[in-house]
């Protein structure tokens, strides 16, 4: 399990530094939710945004039904924790501060910018993402000079990565029917 | 499409004051990079082929195919008007005065006969072979090289790829953008306009600005202009509703309309593109132009999207399609696409000078 962090306290950042039995349940709920979706035949990424121990956003891909290709989990569950914020009156900005996402594969490029333009601090991820990801696969983008697109993001990454790997194989044995006739990729 | 190399007349440059150049990949825009390499003087001209041959059989120079094992000599009253490259420098064992270089020590003599090469010198050849002409023409200063032109990059990197039909839609297109932007900097977001085409039918699908001011801190223009595609094919996760100007409009295609006609033929970046489908999926095959360089969400948001092409007016400081990132060139990704910049240029920087809400 790779993880870069610095041990300074008064970096108020690094509060959100959860313990290693928070990481290991959050981690399972989000285990739980991707076996969830595969059932359902849907894409299996299991994500959740958590608060001061509470979960305010559950994001499962949303892609198919909204024919927008960025329904992705992770936006999904940005947008409830956005909901959330308007319900209980508070301060969108703050939240996210304060908010640690639990997603089983590295998020996307996408996500990535998503989770940096709100000033996510910390995210805990399972495998990597070799074709899209965002967090040091394809694209580095929560540690990248980026001074106008939000702060540098800390990243957990490993955790049950085998599991999360065979959870996506079994998935993209089956075909997505929505999808034009992929080309064989050069090299 | 075909590679547009006509000179625009003079008087339709009163109508369209501006540029659209191509933002290309990294290995098509940076300088050439060098080797060094020894070559010698061909002392009689006659034994040139003998000498190619033998050279070529102790020294194949793999991996740099691309440069031409002899020149001609820049000086034309030289002595020996030919020169011959006899090795790169990395092909041998460091010699470490070259000054007193000779031919013997990095050929053996009873593999060629050497008598026919003068004193060796040191230069420098280009590593790679070009992709563009500004790199051919860089490159040949120092060796001559083999250069295939894609005539289609030659001319678009002289802003010539369009011609003034084509930029007067453009314009048309990127106006609608503007005028978006400004509507959305009425309402206090920050001034970014978008719009969505479909560049077979010429319709605008989707027009949008930034709405970040509202519920959402991630509703950037692309963003929304994405998501207005999606409703106007039955689908959408969000409503604009109470934004005028965010507006979609449902496709339309004919039958007998064929969606390979005005799509890029020819390849700017040498890059597989997505095959066209009849039934509208997502944004594919389509033309995005947005007031300024998206940032790295919202372009990557267009590759997920499967988006046609990008014309965005001017550069961002942390954009994502040719300042920070080049997202439409990156290897990994499964899907490429073109990038221009330039379009109603002035009016776009106007926008991004008086753009108050940045986060």
């Amino acid at each position: 399990m790779g993880t870069e962090t610095d041990d300074n306290p008064a970096d108020h950042r690094n509060t959100f530094q959860p313990s290693s039995e928070e990481i290991e349940h959050w981690m399972q709920k989000a285990f739980d939710m991707a076996k969830e979706a595969l059932e359902n035949g849907e894409v299996p990424v299991g994500c959740l945004m958590v608060y001061n121990n509470e979960v305010l956003g559950r994001g499962r891909n949303e892609v198919n039904e909204t024919k927008n290709a960025t329904r992705h989990a992770e936006m999904v569950a940005l947008d409830h924790v956005l909901q959330w914020c308007h319900q209980e009156n508070r301060n969108s900005k703050e939240v996210f501060k304060e908010t640690v996402l639990y997603v089983t594969v590295e998020p996307c490029i996408m996500c990535a910018g998503a989770l940096r333009l709100l000033n996510i601090p910390l995210v805990v991820y399972g495998c990597r993402n070799e074709r899209f990801g965002g967090c040091g696969s394809v694209l580095n983008v929560p540690a990248d000079e980026l001074p106008r697109t939000g702060a540098p993001f800390k990243c957990i990454s490993g955790f049950r990565s085998e599991e999360a790997v065979e959870l996506l194989k079994l998935f993209y044995k089956q075909e997505n029917p929505n999808a034009p006739k992929p080309k064989a990729r050069k090299d | 499409m075909e590679p547009q190399c006509k000179r625009r007349k003079a008087s339709e440059s009163e109508t369209v004051a501006w540029d659209v150049f191509p933002v290309l990949s990294d290995e098509q825009s940076q300088d050439a990079e060098l080797l060094e390499a020894y070559a010698a003087p061909i002392i009689n001209k006659k034994e040139t082929s003998r000498l190619v041959k033998e050279l070529a059989s102790i020294y194949p120079l793999p991996g740099v195919q691309h440069i031409k094992r002899v020149r001609a000599c820049k000086d034309s009253g030289s002595l020996n008007p030919l020169e011959v490259i006899v090795c790169l420098v990395r092909d041998v064992q460091p010699i470490p005065n070259n000054k007193d270089l000779s031919i013997s020590a990095l050929l053996p003599s009873d593999r060629v006969d050497i008598s026919g090469l003068g004193k060796p010198f040191l230069v420098k050849v280009p590593a790679y072979p070009p992709l563009t002409r500004p790199q051919f023409e860089q490159a040949s200063r120092h060796w001559p090289t083999s250069f295939h032109e894609d005539k289609r990059v030659t001319v678009a990197l002289k802003g010539q790829l369009f011609t003034a039909d084509q930029k007067a839609k453009m314009q048309k297109f990127m106006t609608a953008a503007v005028m978006a932007a400004k509507a959305g900097r009425a309402l206090g977001m920050d001034a970014v306009g978008a719009v969505i085409v479909d560049p077979q039918t010429e319709r605008v699908l989707a027009t949008g600005h930034d709405c970040r001011g509202g519920a959402n801190p991630l509703h950037h223009a692309v963003m929304v202009c994405i998501d207005l595609v999606a409703r106007g094919q039955g689908g959408g996760a969000y409503k604009f509703d109470r934004y005028p100007t965010c507006q979609f409009s449902v496709p339309t295609s004919s039958p007998h309309q064929s969606r390979t006609v005005i799509s890029p033929s020819v390849d700017l970046l040498g890059l597989d593109q997505a095959e066209q489908s009849w039934v509208p999926y997502i944004c594919t095959g389509y033309d995005l132009y947005v007031t300024r360089e998206p940032c790295v969400m919202c372009a990557m948001a267009l590759v997920h999207s499967r988006i046609g092409r990008v014309f965005y007016g001017v550069a961002s400081e942390d954009g994502a399609l040719g300042t920070k990132y080049k997202i439409h060139t990156q290897k990994d990704l499964n899907h490429h696409f073109e990038v221009f910049k330039g379009v109603l240029e002035q009016e776009c920087e106007e926008l991004k000078q008086d753009g108050a809400l940045i986060k």
